[in-house]
């Protein structure tokens, strides 16, 4: 099983890159999906176990392998000469051969894969949603060349590192072992910089530069933090993950390691001030930002910091965590009102979400833990559907901006439903990345601060939101319009992610209660169970008394999924305009001819379209604008969390 | 069952105490104004006769909205009167605010596009204030159920009054008064044609003019919360600020959208933000 | 429909366009919206938007330009719809009638209801004239529909 989860995409990886024809391809592509699917399933059922790999000396093929990838990226900043490459690359790799080779450390540590329920929450995450993904890529990168006219196709180059990146991610979330978690981080790591660049474009290569440097500033904090851990506790059992949360350290000595370890987690996760590698890597083909960028890669970021929140919990850590968290939060949500392309605007509210994220994280209490579980569950499927969506869009109208989406409901009804639906689930009722925003919130008055910046972030969420949506469903009601056909590697991943939207949004409570509650279990432990039935219940906090304490908050899920049917899905399927009940819009009365008509006659009688467009608030939100002001604030809160955990360690 | 006889008669009597209320202020405004002013069910025969007209619209798009428009805002009063999440209800409130504004953006028309986006930045305004409402509401319940507000003997207004006049800026705001009425603004206000609504026609139309009944009535509801027992007083306290918000619409002038978002940030969330951070150092995290 | 009926004639929505008037028409309109005629009395309100309208009421003879836009503006007004021909020159084209740009009357582009004579109209006229069209709504009643 894990041989599956973590060598099978490599190994897929390898044949797709060999094999250079395109059904073949993708045939694999489409059996290592379902390998993977069922294999997470299996997952699944088999509940939590520990596990070491034997029989061949994996140890030295992973020190091995992690040397050959930090020697690749001081190749890569010298022949890129990107002296922040070299830099970050030297910081990692210096360190880390002194410590091994001149303290002569040995890391190798039982169990080395601990499989537990918020790991398998990841693997079934990584395996089914990014299934869906590749499967979407083979052939969008058909398209993808196709339109770029390249005489030698790179197809197979990037399905590979699309492949085996999976690979990478499941062994991440599974690995007990600091070292090896390490490894596969700089793996995913070199998937993202390799795949940015993919397209070699000038503008391509530097941004995947930054990624780089960005991710390897992480990097450099993940091998400080594993050397402190390994001077100063004992050796290689205080790399063990579980070591390190379920108290075989103490707190106040952990939590140097741990703050430089949420602060890796904050550079994958792209929290501010990071935020600019992964706004640069949307010039990457979508797959790659659906993939990497939003539904799984980023989500190791997060992963990390909700694995370690054990390690800081009731302490001012948490406390910075969480304002951390909510203030990019904010800051994101705020810059995303200002974006004009539609992946920017994605990137920013996956930027804001993952700081959400994080923010329960560092809350800590289990409802915050439960929403921040949920959310990574619903930000990866809505997500990832809204990047594949994005992708589509571009594929249709060979553009990005927000304004070129006008009217597409009427170019490709199909695509624009399905995006409707996405964005809808991402920030309203009763769809579950709001219920989990809700949770978020129920939990969040422990740090009034934070959840005052949660209240903000989520208004302006709002704005940029039904500003896009509003653009793609403006529509002129042009009868008998033609629905478009997408073929079949487009159409399955995105009905079946609106599928899982659907159903796991009906059925949040089930799932939370067989499932979801015991990762929560993991990280916190949580007696209550927020759900009864097919609802989401809050349990009152007074709960001293014998009788049942009074509820703190309710969200009757299926009553709300009905009301939704009953408002927008039943008028959409059922209500029709007869041609004669249609009339143009009002327009002083000059519009060109009497029906369906978008222009109107100017001065001199001279014809002219109506032209529309949003609001974006360059000069307030802009980035111009507010980069300084989030950067400095956020510098200033990362200082100010190194400061608070540096005062106690001290001390 | 009793919990749905309960909802089912406040669907029923919300828009007629809705109406009524629309009658009033086009009476009262009339008055003010030194007019006779119409009958005070006017409202009920304008509503009527939009219902009798021919059905027109731009596009099916629109209509899809308009009905999310109002079962989302039936749905905000249901939660009401069986006393629900306040938090939720908001953000339902929310989702009703949204549908009205995708239905300005769905026809290419200017002046709803207009409509639209100064509805968008009026959410942004009041969307806060109302979190923070609800926030307030924990930080004294440590609940969030409107049930247990009612549970407690003391009126939250003794201790939430900054977050009470924080909202009564919002509730101008949302019943689209002067000199908030940014989106769109009502009879014998004149207006850029009739902003997000100028699309409207007919019995659409008439949906929109329900809705906002049920919204009236919502947030006078909300406003009562604040002196739930004995809810009387609290009724009286709601249709003062009601009254309250009549005259500050005749005597003020219309603000831009810009200075809208400044002043209720400014005003409302510092209120809001005071009066919180006031409860949790005396409370402590509850 | 009896509610829905009585409705109409108790809530008549107007909106006033102006074809090429010498504005007298205009002011006596607006006249009615004022204290002292205070057609609100009787529901009518004035409206921007010919969507909203249920009377178009419409001022000053028609040149080729604005019949153009008197017709989509009628297109746009939903059924059951009333017009009303305030002043002489929106009745049969008044002084104007023999301009080389003038039409004529409002009648030469889109059917009358009822015709308000006088230059200018005076408010009483113009209300007398809403009182009329709603008569004769009541009497047209389930034909318009």
């Amino acid at each position: 099983m894990m041989a599956v989860a973590v060598l099978l995409p490599l190994i897929s990886g390898i044949l797709v890159f060999l094999i250079r024809q395109y059904q073949i391809r993708g045939l694999i592509v489409v059996l290592t999906a379902i390998a993977l699917i069922i294999n997470s399933i299996l997952f699944l059922k088999r509940g939590p176990f520990e596990y070491t790999p034997e029989g061949f000396n994996w140890g030295l093929a992973i020190t091995v392998l992690d040397y050959v990838i930090l020697l690749f990226y001081i190749y890569a900043g010298l022949s890129l000469r990107n002296w922040l490459v070299l830099i970050f690359a030297l910081t990692q790799i210096v360190p880390l051969a002194y410590w091994e080779f001149g303290m002569g450390a040995h890391v190798e540590l039982e169990p080395a894969f601990v499989v537990d329920h918020l790991a398998v929450v990841m693997t079934l995450i990584i395996s089914i949603i990014g299934s869906l993904i590749c499967v979407y890529a083979i052939r969008y990168m058909y398209d993808h060349e196709h339109h770029l006219h390249l005489e030698k196709s790179r197809q197979s180059r990037f399905l590979f590192w699309l492949v085996m990146f999976l690979g990478a991610m499941n062994g991440l979330v599974f690995a007990n072992n600091l070292y090896w978690l390490y490894f596969f981080w700089e793996v995913t790591t070199l998937c993202c910089f390799q795949l940015i660049a993919h397209d070699l474009t000038k503008e391509a290569i530097n941004n995947a530069a930054r990624a780089l440097w960005m991710n390897s500033l992480g990097g450099t904090a993940f091998v400080l933090a594993m050397i402190y851990l390994y001077v100063n506790h004992g050796g290689a059992d205080a790399l063990s993950v579980q070591n390190i949360i379920g108290g075989g350290i103490s707190q106040a000595a952990a939590l140097l390691p741990v703050a430089l370890l949420c602060f890796t987690g904050f550079t994958k996760a792209a929290q501010l001030p990071f935020q600019s590698w992964l706004l640069g890597a949307m010039v990457a083909p979508t797959p790659v930002s659906a993939l990497l960028h939003s539904s799984t890669m980023v989500k190791a970021g997060v992963y990390l910091v909700v694995r370690l929140a054990p390690a800081f919990s009731e302490t001012y850590l948490g406390i910075m965590v969480a304002l951390v968290g909510a203030f990019t939060f904010l800051g994101a949500s705020g810059l995303a009102i200002s974006q004009t392309t539609g992946k920017r605007v994605l990137a920013y509210s996956t930027i804001a979400n993952l700081g959400l994220i994080i923010a329960c994280a560092g809350i800590n209490t289990p409802l915050a833990i439960a929403a921040s579980i949920l959310l990574i569950i619903f930000h990866a499927i809505s997500k990832g559907l809204l990047f594949l969506c994005a992708g589509t869009i571009e594929h249709i109208i060979w553009s990005r901006e927000i304004e070129d989406m006008e009217a597409l409901a009427e170019k490709a009804p199909v695509t624009t439903f399905i995006t409707a639906i996405g964005i809808l689930s991402m920030f309203l009722p009763p769809f579950g990345m709001l219920l989990a925003k809700w949770m978020a919130l129920e939990a969040a008055y422990v740090i009034p601060l934070a959840a005052f910046l949660f209240i903000l972030a989520s208004a302006a969420t709002i704005v940029f939101w039904a500003k896009w949506l509003g653009r793609l469903l403006q529509v002129l009601p042009r009868l008998g319009r033609k629905l478009e056909s997408l073929s079949f590697s487009y159409s399955v991943p995105l009905w079946l992610l609106v599928i899982g939207i659907f159903v796991i949004g009906i059925g949040v409570a089930p799932v939370y209660q067989k499932f979801v509650h015991f990762a929560v279990n993991n990280v916190v432990a949580a007696e209550k169970v927020f759900a009864e039935g097919w609802n989401i219940l809050v349990p009152g906090v007074s709960a001293v008394t014998a009788a049942p304490a009074p509820a703190a908050g309710a969200y009757p899920v299926w009553p709300l999924f009905i009301v939704f049917a009953v408002a927008l899905l039943l008028p959409f399927l059922f209500l029709a305009l007869k041609p004669h009940e249609l009339r143009p819009v009002y327009m002083c009365g000059e519009q060109v001819g009497d029906t369906d008509t978008d222009e109107w006659l100017t001065a001199a009688d001279q014809k002219a379209k109506i032209q529309l467009g949003g609001y974006y608030f360059q000069n307030v939100l802009g980035e111009a604008a507010l980069n300084p002001w989030v950067n400095t604030i956020a510098i200033a809160l990362l200082l100010i969390l190194f400061g608070v955990v540096l005062g106690v360690v001290l001390k | 069952m009793n919990q749905f006889w309960i909802a089912v008669i406040a669907i029923i009597v919300a828009p007629i105490i809705g109406g009524l209320l629309a009658g009033i202020d086009r009476k009262i405004t009339a008055r003010l104004q030194g007019r006779w002013g119409p009958p005070i069910i006017q409202p009920f025969y304008d509503l009527f006769k939009l219902f009798g007209k021919s059905r027109i619209a731009t596009s099916r798009m629109q209509l899809v909205w308009i009905y999310g428009y109002l079962v989302f805002m039936i749905t905000c009063l249901v939660f009401l009167v069986l006393k629900l999440d306040i938090l939720l209800l908001v953000f339902l409130l929310g989702f009703a605010g949204v549908c009205f504004v995708l239905g300005g953006f769905s026809c290419k028309s200017p002046y709803s596009h207009f409509g639209a986006n100064r509805e968008l930045l009026q959410m942004l305004s009041y969307e806060p204030v109302l979190l923070l409402t609800a926030l307030g509401i924990y930080a004294q319940n440590g609940s969030f159920m409107i049930s247990e507000i009612f549970n407690r003997p003391e009126p939250l207004l003794a201790s939430l009054w900054p977050i009470f006049i924080a909202l009564l800026v919002i509730l101008t705001i949302k019943l689209r008064k002067s000199p908030f009425d940014i989106s769109t603004s009502h009879h014998a206000h004149q207006e850029l044609v009739k902003g997000i609504m100028t699309e409207y026609s007919g019995p659409y139309y008439a949906l929109i003019q329900l809705t906002e009944w049920y919204e009236i009535v919502l947030l006078l509801g909300i406003i009562a919360l604040f002196w739930a027992n004995p809810l009387w007083v609290g009724i009286l306290i709601a249709l003062a600020a009601f009254v309250l918000e009549l005259f500050i619409d005749n005597i003020a002038a219309r603000m831009t959208a810009g200075w809208m978002v400044r002043f209720s940030w400014a005003i409302g969330l510092v209120l809001c933000i005071l009066n919180i951070a006031y409860l949790y150092l005396m409370k402590g995290v509850s | 429909m009896g509610i829905i009926h009585t409705s109409r004639i108790k809530s008549p929505w107007i909106m006033h366009f102006d074809n090429s008037s010498c504005n007298g028409c205009d002011i006596e309109v607006l006249a009615c919206l004022t204290p002292l005629y205070d057609v609100e009395r009787f529901g009518i309100v004035n409206m921007g938007n010919p969507k909203h309208a249920d009377v178009l009421v419409i001022t000053g003879p028609v040149n080729y330009r604005t019949a153009r836009v008197l017709k989509n503006l009628y297109a746009q007004v939903p059924d059951p719809k009333m017009v009303i021909a305030v002043g002489t020159c929106a009745c049969s084209g008044g002084v104007f009638h023999n301009c080389y740009n003038i039409l004529g009357g409002v009648d030469k582009v889109v059917p009358v209801d009822v015709y308000v004579p006088g230059c200018a109209a005076r408010p009483e006229a113009i209300i007398d004239g809403v009182v009329l069209a709603l008569q004769k709504l009541a009497k047209a009643q389930g034909v318009a529909k």
